[in-house]
């Protein structure tokens, strides 16, 4: 029997910094950590103040540059990328269009009120038909990847296949994973792109909010203050389903309204079985394999959309 | 008559220590829900004030306090108001237009300065703010030699923190650059939206016209100006997105005109407008009583509103609805969006001034060109 590969998902960084109680863990061995921050973009070598936190080595994958510099350099790779996200941004547009109005509807149902027995299964319904757009949708975009990946992944094309060959060796010489926050569209992206899933998946982890949604199996964008007012949660795509269970919610008490139960409530509802998990700022969670065994300050939100300490 | 002033005169009279006593004790106006009380004090004929919104008399006249040397005035504004005036003092034949010196808030354009009256509930917005955490960009001056107008003309340009060459970004012209930057605070309003990804990093061009009440007054060589020598110049100098949907172009007042004319007179090069007041004058029957600075205005709105076409896919406007112009705005916003355009107007409980059209910047920005905030989990 294999020992259980140890997991950490953390809120944001700021103000308070816990990647070291992470790595204080004695299920993340003495060694260097491969460190991905695909999702800080331009900015994803800035990474000193991450060194001095970890206290150990730190071997940067680079997946942002190594993706800038291949599409840029191979004109036909670059002309089946566009197209890829053109297709997969108009798709995200129609999406967004049909959830928009089942979201509306299924909150109208939840605060509606009536007989409660000719209520409660619209009220089942109205969640029921937004669930099954999330699968319809996730599928689609899978299929759209799928495409792609025929012709561009590193079984295929020599020039995928050398850059996932040369992460593969800098993963070969670290004992830890470090997937950090930032723009987590480009960050899933990236890593898609080179096949981290199939590299890392034995591999102990750490990372932190939109690291920490990576992990999961799908995807789920969502902000309550942005400038024009809230939006319906969406389901962007899948991510590396390390973590299938959990949908995380990185920074919610600043991007969620949490004391609006009747939209927390719809969030787990949708997303069940999957647990809706909050990460803020100075919370941790530990995974053995797929079983959470440590939860520090992080909250799972009930059907109720009441947010519960998480019981282990 | 405002409950503080009733109970100062509540004995018919108050001497001079107890209206110095008022004075230091009160913030003035004086806000009292709904009714704003503005008080003078001093020897005067007369006093009036003078605030320029549609919807009220443009002076009103100020009532002596008994035999007092304390005037004051009430107007009813509704919440959230704001609205910018001064007093007229009249003293036997001279008038003489002077800023509230009871109140220190003040507001500045390009003719001097208002003071300024924030209704109950009126906040300014954070966004708008010094922020010593928002990474600030910087602005370069750039010259661009002129074959329409015969000069060379001056273009400040802002480009965000991190700005790096091999980025691509969004661009925005803005008519009123230099007034934007020091009336609306407008590099501020970018470094904090940008900071706070509410819009992506972008660049901006500030334009400034020496002649801008003949240039925007839907003059075609500006139109020409703006598109077949600024934007060439600025595409070679910055590394900019070559797409319309990321290309726009804003301006307030005649500045809106200008935005409009320029993206009429080129569809398909600007995907975005952002118009503040646009001074959008037009005459359905007989002559307009706008003055001949307006002449060309009437001239363009008309055809326009004709025949519309497509100048944008996206447009936000904005207007106060104190302001004399909020007639043209609303009559625009149909004609807009009966083209297909995808339109967000928004209408504010304040008048022709720099701090409505700062005040907006955040959602019409932030519409135009939604940030990453959605996206990015730090």
């Amino acid at each position: 029997m294999t020992d259980a590969v140890e997991r950490w998902v953390l809120g944001p960084q700021r103000p308070e910094q816990n990647i070291s109680r992470a790595f204080s863990s004695s299920g993340l061995a003495e060694g260097p950590v491969a460190v991905i921050s695909a999702g800080w973009q331009d900015a994803e070598a800035e990474l000193d103040h991450v060194g001095e936190l970890v206290g150990r080595p730190l071997s940067d994958l680079r997946l942002y540059q190594r993706a800038e510099r291949l599409v840029q350099g191979d004109p036909v790779l670059k002309e089946a990328y566009r197209q890829r996200q053109d297709r997969l941004i108009e798709l995200q547009r129609f999406y967004r269009r049909r959830m928009r109005q089942l979201s509306a509807a299924a909150r109208e149902l939840q605060a509606a009120e009536g007989d409660p027995a000719l209520l409660a299964p619209e009220r089942r319904h109205s969640i029921a038909q937004l669930r099954s757009l999330d699968t319809h949708h996730l599928n689609r975009v899978e299929a759209i990847h799928r495409d792609f990946e025929q012709q561009f992944s590193a079984a295929v094309y020599p020039a995928i296949e050398e850059q996932v060959d040369q992460i593969r060796s800098l993963l070969d010489g670290c004992s830890a994973l470090l997937i950090t926050g930032g723009n987590v569209v480009v960050l899933v992206n990236r890593m898609r792109l080179f096949g981290i899933g199939d590299l890392v998946s034995n591999l102990p982890l750490v990372a932190w909010s939109a690291g920490a949604m990576s992990l999961t199996k799908r995807i789920v964008l969502f902000h309550d203050y942005t400038p024009h007012g809230r939006r319906s949660p969406e389901v962007m795509g899948a991510g590396l389903g390390i973590l299938p269970a959990h949908v995380f919610l990185p920074d919610a008490r600043r991007r969620l309204r949490t004391r609006d139960a009747l939209r927390t409530g719809m969030l787990a509802r949708r997303f069940s079985p999957d647990t809706c998990v909050t990460l803020d700022n100075g919370s941790a969670a530990s995974f053995h394999d797929q079983q959470m065994v440590v939860a520090e300050g992080v909250r799972r939100i009930d059907k109720r959309g009441k947010l519960q300490k998480v019981v282990l | 008559m405002n409950p503080g002033l009733r109970k100062l005169f509540r004995d018919g009279t108050a001497d001079a220590s107890a209206i110095d006593t008022f004075i230091s004790e009160n913030q003035f106006p004086l806000v009292d829900g709904r009714d704003i009380t503005f008080v003078w004090r001093g020897e005067a004929t007369n006093v009036y004030l003078r605030c320029w919104i549609s919807g009220l008399d443009t002076a009103q006249p100020f009532q002596r306090l008994s035999e007092s040397d304390l005037w004051a005035v009430t107007i009813e504004l509704p919440p959230e108001s704001r609205i910018e005036y001064k007093f007229e003092v009249v003293s036997g034949d001279t008038r003489q237009l002077v800023l509230d010196p009871l109140n220190e808030v003040r507001a500045h354009d390009p003719f001097g300065a208002n003071s300024v009256c924030q209704g109950a509930g009126y906040r300014r917005p954070g966004w708008t703010l010094e922020d010593p955490l928002a990474r600030s960009g910087t602005l370069k001056t750039m010259r661009i030699r002129s074959r329409v107008f015969g000069d060379t003309r001056t273009t400040r340009v802002y480009l965000p923190a991190r700005f790096r060459e091999n980025a691509r970004y969004p661009l925005l012209v803005v008519h009123d650059g230099d007034d934007y930057l020091k009336f609306a605070q407008l590099k501020t309003v970018l470094d904090n939206l940008i900071t706070g990804l509410e819009i992506p990093s972008m660049v901006v061009a500030l334009t400034q016209s020496d002649d801008r009440l003949s240039e925007y007054a839907a003059d075609k060589r500006h139109a020409d100006y703006l598109v077949e020598e600024l934007l060439p110049g600025l595409s070679k100098r910055f590394p900019l997105i070559d797409d319309p949907a990321a290309r726009g172009v804003m301006g307030a007042s005649f500045g809106g005109v200008a935005t409009l004319h320029a993206a009429w007179r080129h569809p398909g090069v600007f995907g975005n407008l952002l118009l503040q007041s646009g001074s959008y004058a037009f005459s359905d029957l007989g002559r307009h009583q706008r003055g001949p600075v307006f002449d060309p205005v009437v001239e363009f709105m008309n055809r326009f509103r004709e025949a519309p076409g497509k100048p944008a896919e996206r447009v936000y406007m904005s207007c106060g609805i104190y302001e004399s112009l909020i007639y043209e705005n609303r009559s625009l916003l149909p004609k807009l969006q009966a083209q297909g355009i995808d339109v967000l107007y928004e209408e504010a409980r304040d008048a022709h001034n720099w701090e409505n059209w700062r005040d907006r910047l955040r959602n019409g920005l932030s519409w135009l060109y939604p940030g990453p905030v959605w996206m990015v989990y730090e």
